[in-house]
């Protein structure tokens, strides 16, 4: 019993401490990154972004990264929430980096606040938007 | 009424409204738990309007003494801090029996988490006209072995200490737990209460 307080007490310090240090992050929220389609400003793994993007043509992307995005079960809202939208063609949640992609149809015009506030409605964070137009 | 039997329905009711895997869903989301053990059966739905807080039945079948109790609940989330690699959680909870035997409860509870890591705490009041105020409380441990990506079958290995301040009782075990899409599996093995299930289902 003594030996499960001792560990508690140890990682409990380390929790506060991770914290502390992602609020000083410079945080790119409301950016807009424009990008063209040549892969080199993409901030995503590229195999991932591949395999999203077949079958897709004359989409929108859009790729969000969320904070506090750490277990699959919490974050199937995200998804849920997206895909209620008819607009929305598909979408992919990659635990590992924190980023979902969602692919919109052509004419639909991508919404940032409209993002941020059904990620908000899942109970995370967005600490970045980038767009690109395929 | 005899003292052991006395605390043995209160140890059901214990168990019965401890209840603590992700209190609140999604805005819109509904979740559906059950739990049984050597002690009772429990069937719990609740609603989250927005991802703030929850409200919910549960329905408890007891096994021992053919007890039956509903309760209405109510969770808040007080405080959440989300970072690119964790997210910390702190709920207040509440309970009403709606079965006109003046039982109620409060209290917080609270949980931290990587995608490798876990840590929980719970502490709760109890309130009846059948004894004093007592408190139940917890402490949880967790590992995940590996990790998986989004939709993959999910795993922890936990081990869950808890406490009650009527029957002044502890007990230590291990848990393992389970997900994969909308739905978790629990499993706990104490040699005091034997197995322990827990299932999950989010709409």
């Amino acid at each position: 019993m003594n030996r499960v307080l001792l560990m508690f007490l140890f990682i409990s310090p380390l929790a506060w401490a991770s914290d502390v240090a992602e609020t000083h992050d410079h945080s790119h929220e409301g950016h807009l990154h424009e990008t063209m389609v040549d892969g080199k400003n993409l901030d995503v793994n590229p195999e991932r972004f591949d395999k999203f993007m077949e079958g897709l043509t004359e989409v929108n992307v859009a790729m969000v990264s969320v904070r506090g995005m750490v277990c699959d079960f919490c974050a199937r809202g995200i998804e849920k929430t997206f895909l209620k939208d008819k607009n929305v063609l598909k979408i992919d949640v990659d635990l590992d980096s924190g980023k979902v992609m969602i692919a919109y149809s052509k004419s639909k015009e991508i919404n940032l606040d409209e993002i941020k506030k059904k990620i908000l409605s899942n109970g995370q964070n967005v600490s970045d938007i980038q767009v690109l137009k395929v | 009424m005899g003292i052991h039997k006395l605390i043995t329905i209160l140890c059901a009711l214990i168990v019965a409204l401890h209840v603590d895997a992700r209190p609140i869903s999604y805005s819109g989301g509904s979740t559906l738990m059950y739990k049984s053990n050597d002690m009772q059966d429990s069937l719990y739905a609740h609603y989250s309007p927005t991802y703030k807080y929850s409200i919910g039945i549960e329905k408890v079948d007891g096994k021992l003494f053919d007890e039956d109790q509903t309760h209405f609940r109510f969770v808040y989330l007080l405080n959440r801090k989300n970072t690119k690699l964790s997210q910390r959680n702190l709920y207040f909870q509440s309970g009403i029996s709606l079965n006109n035997n003046d039982s109620s409860f409060y209290g917080v509870h609270g949980d931290w988490e990587t995608r490798r890591l876990f840590s929980g705490f719970g502490y709760k009041v109890m309130q009846n006209n059948i004894t004093e105020d007592y408190s139940d409380q917890y402490l949880q441990l967790g590992v995940a072995p590996y990790l998986g990506d989004y939709g993959d079958l999910h795993t922890w290995i936990m081990i869950k200490t808890k406490k009650n301040s009527l029957t002044k009782s502890r007990s230590t075990y291990p848990v393992l737990k389970f997900f994969k899409g909308n739905a978790l599996v629990e499993l706990g093995y104490n040699d005091k209460t034997e197995w322990d299930l827990h299932l999950v289902y989010r709409f």
